[in-house]
């Protein structure tokens, strides 16, 4: 005696086997996407121009002193920073900047500034009332932006000494981000 | 041939040489490639707007580039691909067909398959099947007719 059968509902078959596996195959590959897309850091996107040769520019200084290239630091440690006047998250980064340039000026690390999308007159205003020495250019015609691709800032790109981009940070920067990317790439030059 | 057979003639003539003129490859001029280069490029501070619908500043001066590039003589794959090094596959609009995100537009060719598979499942469940009765059915259906026969039970309505 056979055991009763599960009765079947009308006018539709049951799931073939392939079809539901089908179905948890791809639920599953679903949710293992999203948890890595959940565990990346959404400031550190390593794609684009990361761990390629930092695009060569030259550009005017916005203090208006002449013009200063990319090449000219060949060798050192460049921190690249994307900022604007009327950019709140600069303003809320620039502190930690300014404490990071004060730590490192002297030695083989050098910080340039790019102006993104802003008046000159502006730009000029921000930088003196905001303590930023060092040097920083215009960016008028944004080529150097979308050479680096960069989003809208503030964006920060680390070059190390060999003219690799080796990280970018998009958003305000932090001061261990900083610390902790420079001298990575210091400790690399040093090896 | 009536005055107005030969008007509708000469209007479809008109048309399809409308058509014709239309579809004739030509040479694009250097707007025209400006149009579609940026019409199929991302503006990088917008919402899903294409460099050439966005009246965003940075929209505005890639457009400049792409005119300078154009005119340098740079061809559109050439163009394309200076932004894709900075930006990646992400600043297209459209995912190029050549690398990996390609595999997207495979999705809607699954989907659609997917849904013809569970339709025409449907509709074969859904249509009534005229099974041959086991032996077994057949017996019983025989016995059954055998017993109503011996009872005698009255015909249908109408029958006589």
């Amino acid at each position: 005696m056979g055991s009763p059968k599960r009765p079947r509902r009308s006018g539709t078959d049951p799931m073939p086997r392939w079809l539901r596996y089908s179905i948890v195959v791809g639920i599953a590959a679903l949710v293992v996407v999203l948890m890595l897309s959940f565990r990346r850091d959404p400031h550190d996107i390593r794609t684009g121009t990361v761990n390629k040769p930092a695009a060569a520019f030259t550009a005017d200084r916005l203090d208006g002193t002449g013009t200063l290239s990319l090449s000219d630091y060949a060798g050192k440690v460049v921190v690249l920073n994307f900022f604007a006047s009327w950019c709140p998250p600069c303003k809320e980064e620039n502190p930690a900047l300014v404490r990071v340039w004060e730590r490192y000026r002297t030695s083989d690390v050098v910080f340039i500034g790019i102006v993104y999308e802003d008046a000159t007159d502006k730009a000029r205003a921000y930088v003196n009332t905001n303590g930023v020495t060092w040097p920083t250019v215009r960016d008028d015609d944004g080529r150097i932006a979308f050479a680096y691709g960069v989003f809208g800032p503030p964006e920060t790109y680390f070059i190390g000494p060999d003219g690799i981009i080796a990280g970018r940070h998009i958003g305000p920067v932090d001061e261990a981000t900083l610390v902790a990317s420079i001298d990575k790439l210091r400790a690399q030059a040093s090896r | 041939m009536t005055r107005e057979r030969a008007l509708i003639l000469v209007a479809l003539l008109a048309i399809l040489g409308a058509l014709a003129w239309s579809a004739w490859p030509h040479e694009a001029t250097a707007a025209e490639r400006v149009d579609r280069i940026t019409s199929e490029l991302r503006c990088v501070t917008c919402q899903g707007l294409s460099v050439k619908d966005s009246p965003a500043a940075s929209a505005r001066q890639m457009r400049d580039l792409v005119v300078q590039r154009v005119a340098e003589g740079r061809t559109d794959e050439e163009i394309r691909g200076e932004f894709r090094a900075a930006y990646g596959d992400w600043v297209l609009l459209s995912p190029p067909t050549s690398s990996w995100t390609g595999l997207i537009w495979l999705v809607p060719l699954a989907a659609l398959a997917a849904g013809l598979a569970i339709v025409i499942r449907r509709m074969r469940a859904a249509v009534p099947s005229a099974a041959v009765p086991s032996p077994h059915e057949l017996a019983a259906l025989r016995e059954r007719v055998a017993h109503e026969e011996a009872l005698d039970l009255p015909q249908a309505d109408g029958a006589e």
